[in-house]
């Protein structure tokens, strides 16, 4: 009796679905790489005896240079501005209805720049008439309730950044109260 | 006739219009390769904002290649993510806006907790904030921020900005 052998078979690999995957990989990876997302940071300690959670210690009297920001013109967003007053005497306001430097025409750009520039020269002022010794004033950025809350972060920062290119490095924020009081909260949970 | 068999298979005569695609695999593998090592999944804890500008900003670069802060997200509209998690800030009711603020103060105790690695003898926190902000957030929900950390004993911040000579920023 004859034996059949069948013609061996050339096994072959089907590789449409491992280059399917392998593309998907790829983009996947494309998708979500990202080499770097924030370039720049500025240091700050808070201090432990004061806000919410205060520590003991002995306030001194100190050199004070206070920034004050005012939000105006909030009912109108194209037209409200931040108005920046150095310990209640010089005004200077940045310009109305800031969209931000990405959204910003150049001109408008020059003047926001012109303005901070204005504030650090002011405080420079300030800083000389103590006797230009930066160690020993403390900077204040202020914005009084309730309006002074709706102060963009990014002005905030514009005024830091002011104090710190003056040299001043002890810094402090006057806090805008949370949203309830601590009576307010309790009386609410009470509820 | 199996010594013709086999020379056929061993001499095959190339088919017309066939690619060889191991060139290309190979390329694919590396683009691979390449995209797993460099892929940096902790970035994905950065929310996309517009940051403000400060020239007196330092490079952010990591201190012995580990980053360790925790990164707090506040977007324009007031709500902060953090942790895969979103406590909206912007309400015109002051009792809603302070359960989302103690919400996000409970969310940072959970992840900060009272380990004593994380924390000196004092109680005080080592690990840094980073407050990545928009600039158009408003202050307020900046510093009610800053007040939730300072209740966790975390009085380290630092705050996420773009140099102004950035091509971003002009």
């Amino acid at each position: 009796m004859d034996l059949q052998l069948g013609e061996p078979q050339e096994t072959e690999l089907n590789m449409t679905p491992m280059i399917d995957i392998v593309f998907q990989l790829i983009i996947f990876f494309l998708l979500s790489l990202k080499f770097k997302t924030i370039d720049r940071r500025i240091e700050s300690m808070m201090p432990k005896d004061r806000g919410p959670n205060p520590a003991p210690s002995i306030l001194e009297e100190e050199d004070k240079i206070k920034v004050k920001l005012f939000r105006r013109g909030i009912a109108d967003r194209e037209r409200a501005f931040t108005l920046l007053k150095i310990d209640n005497a010089a005004q200077y306001p940045l310009p109305k209805g800031w969209k931000g430097r990405l959204k910003e025409t150049p001109d408008r750009i020059e003047r926001y720049d012109a303005t901070v520039a204005a504030v650090k020269r002011a405080i420079e002022d300030r800083i000389a008439a103590y006797g230009g010794i930066t160690d020993q004033i403390v900077g204040e950025i202020v914005a009084p309730p309730p309006r002074g809350g709706s102060v963009p972060h990014g002005d905030a920062v514009a005024v830091l950044n002011a104090f710190m290119e003056a040299g001043i490095t002890n810094v402090k924020f006057e806090g805008t109260p949370t949203p309830l009081t601590s009576s307010e909260r309790a009386a609410r949970a009470a509820r | 006739m199996l010594f013709r068999r086999l020379r056929d298979r061993l001499v095959q005569e190339p088919e017309a219009g066939s690619m060889n695609l191991t060139p290309m695999i190979d390329m694919t593998f590396l683009l691979v390769v390449f995209f797993m090592l460099t892929i940096d999944l902790s970035t994905k804890e950065f929310f996309p904002v517009d940051l403000p500008f400060a020239s007196e900003g330092i490079p952010d670069e990591e201190v012995d290649g580990v980053p360790r802060r925790l990164v707090v997200n506040l977007d324009s509209a007031g709500t902060i993510h953090f942790k895969n998690h979103a406590f909206e800030l912007a309400s015109a009711d002051p009792g809603t806006q302070d359960d989302a603020l103690l919400a996000f103060r409970d969310a940072l105790r959970s992840v900060h907790g009272a380990d004593p690695v994380l924390r000196d003898p004092t109680g005080a926190s080592n690990v840094p904030v980073l407050i990545h902000a928009d600039r158009e957030a408003k202050w307020k929900y900046v510093q009610w921020l800053m007040g939730a950390c300072a209740t966790n004993k975390i009085y380290q911040l630092q705050f996420a900005v773009k140099k102004p000579s950035d091509p971003e920023g002009r």
